[in-house]
């Protein structure tokens, strides 16, 4: 699964370095919360829990909020995502779209809640709505371009004899 | 689901949710640990950060240099003038300084003192919403420190909360964790400079008393031993008095734009107490 890790890793630090130098600061996208939540799609559980892992710590280590808070919403969306996929069964582009924006609508209210359990003050709820709304509907409606980099990348991995069904992924 | 995966998935969930709060915890210790794992994280990220910033720059520079010379003279020859004009300001207000350091000497003040600076290139913004910081080329081997404040071309940009060896974190001025002390200049009415987040900040426990009008400068106190005394947070871009309780709502709007600047100073600074 190494290969693979490094494959996804490096696309997600790829969106990183596209979102910081060129999006940031006129567009606001959650690119990495969204390619979280398709690898969480995906058969392999164990690749989508470490990435979230790797992604929440370059995340975490960019920001002043305490360590932890975007390995936390990381691992949140591909729990989320686990979820949709056994109890949902997305195959449709469309309903995709619709649960990622409800999984970074969860993650956001996650966000706040950590924030204010650990004595931090979150945005108020009027910015919330102002300045996330539409980050969020933005990041959701870029899903099936989302969804063709992960296919891609996964198509990728599998030149190198990665097969996605890893044993965790069998449920 | 077989009693063995439900028991699988009870672990991780228990499991993760333990790795978080663990690490929730630690950082808000500002644990070793994780600062050293911040700082792996940034030692292999931010120079293709840097390296990509830096051929974006190179590529901008060709095309403004060579292509995009229109104007140029004549812009030159209004930052003549203007440059003229400031030096003559210039003049002025050294005499001012040299005046109020011989007398904040005489009667013994604690002094804040600026050392020499040091340039530094903003490489990346945090580009989520939830903390405004940013980082710089310059670290804890150019001599930068945890705490030094770091100014803009038209005011201060925020303070150095994270040295790396070649990178260092700055909170920006706007963030929700950053507070400093502040005054108008006009008034001498003093109040909280605190984050709002975006690219806002207020400022705080201004009684309803005080005269504050839209426009005024927000200077730094020099209070809480930050920021040196004088330079510029921002303007009031709204105030209101018709709130509950005893203080203002007082809009600041920063004196730089957060969110575009690319130089920078460090400003190292020192507290001397001066003894007639």
């Amino acid at each position: 699964m190494t290969i693979p890790l490094l494959l996804y890793s490096l696309a997600g630090l790829g969106l990183f370095y596209f979102q910081n130098l060129l999006l940031f600061p006129q567009v606001r996208l959650r690119l990495l919360g969204l390619l979280l939540f398709y690898v969480g799609l995906r058969p392999s559980f164990l690749l989508a829990f470490s990435l979230a892992l790797i992604l929440g710590v370059l995340q975490d280590s960019y920001a002043t909020t305490p360590f932890g808070l975007h390995l936390g919403g990381g691992l949140l969306l591909v729990g989320i995502a686990r979820f949709c996929r056994r109890r949902l069964l997305l195959q449709k582009i469309g309903p995709q779209i619709i649960a990622s924006l409800g999984a970074l609508t969860l993650q956001e209210i996650g966000f706040m809640v950590t924030l204010l359990l650990l004595g931090l003050e979150p945005f108020p709820f009027h910015d919330l709505l102002a300045f996330r709304g539409s980050e969020l509907l933005a990041t959701a409606a870029l899903g099936p371009l989302m969804y063709a980099l992960v296919l891609g990348l996964e198509k990728l991995s599998s030149r190198y004899g990665w097969r996605p069904m890893s044993p965790w992924a069998q449920e | 689901m077989r009693p063995r995966t439900r028991f699988r998935n009870s672990l991780i969930i228990i499991a993760t949710l333990l790795l978080v709060i663990s690490l929730l915890s630690l950082g808000l210790k500002r644990s070793s640990v994780l600062r050293k794992v911040e700082g792996v994280m940034i030692s292999l990220t931010a120079p293709g950060l840097q390296g990509l910033y830096y051929l974006g720059r190179t590529l901008r520079g060709v095309w403004e240099g060579y292509l995009h010379l229109v104007g140029v003279q004549r812009e030159n020859a209004a930052l003549r003038r203007r440059l003229v004009e400031y030096e003559q300001k210039e003049v002025q207000y050294q005499e001012a300084l040299q005046t109020a350091t011989r007398l904040e000497a005489l009667i013994g003040l604690k002094q804040q003192m600026a050392l020499p600076i040091t340039g530094a290139r903003v490489i990346a913004y945090d580009p989520s919403l939830w903390s405004r910081c940013a980082l710089l080329d310059q670290g804890q081997d150019h001599g930068v420190k945890r705490g030094l404040p770091v100014l803009g071309a038209g005011g201060i940009m925020g303070r150095i909360v994270e040295t790396y060896p070649h990178y260092s974190k700055v909170m920006l001025i706007v963030d929700r964790n950053s507070g400093a002390d502040a005054m108008l200049p006009r008034t001498r009415v003093r109040g909280i400079l605190q984050g709002q987040g975006g690219n806002r900040c207020s400022l705080d426990y201004v009684p309803k008393s005080a005269d504050v009008q839209v426009g005024d400068l927000v200077l730094a106190s020099g209070l809480g031993g930050i920021y040196p005394k004088g330079m510029v947070f921002g303007k009031v871009n709204a105030a209101n008095k018709k709130t509950q309780g005893v203080f203002q709502e007082i809009e600041v709007t920063p004196g730089v734009d957060l969110s575009a600047l690319e130089e920078v100073v460090v400003v190292k600074v020192v507290n001397l107490t001066l003894t007639p």
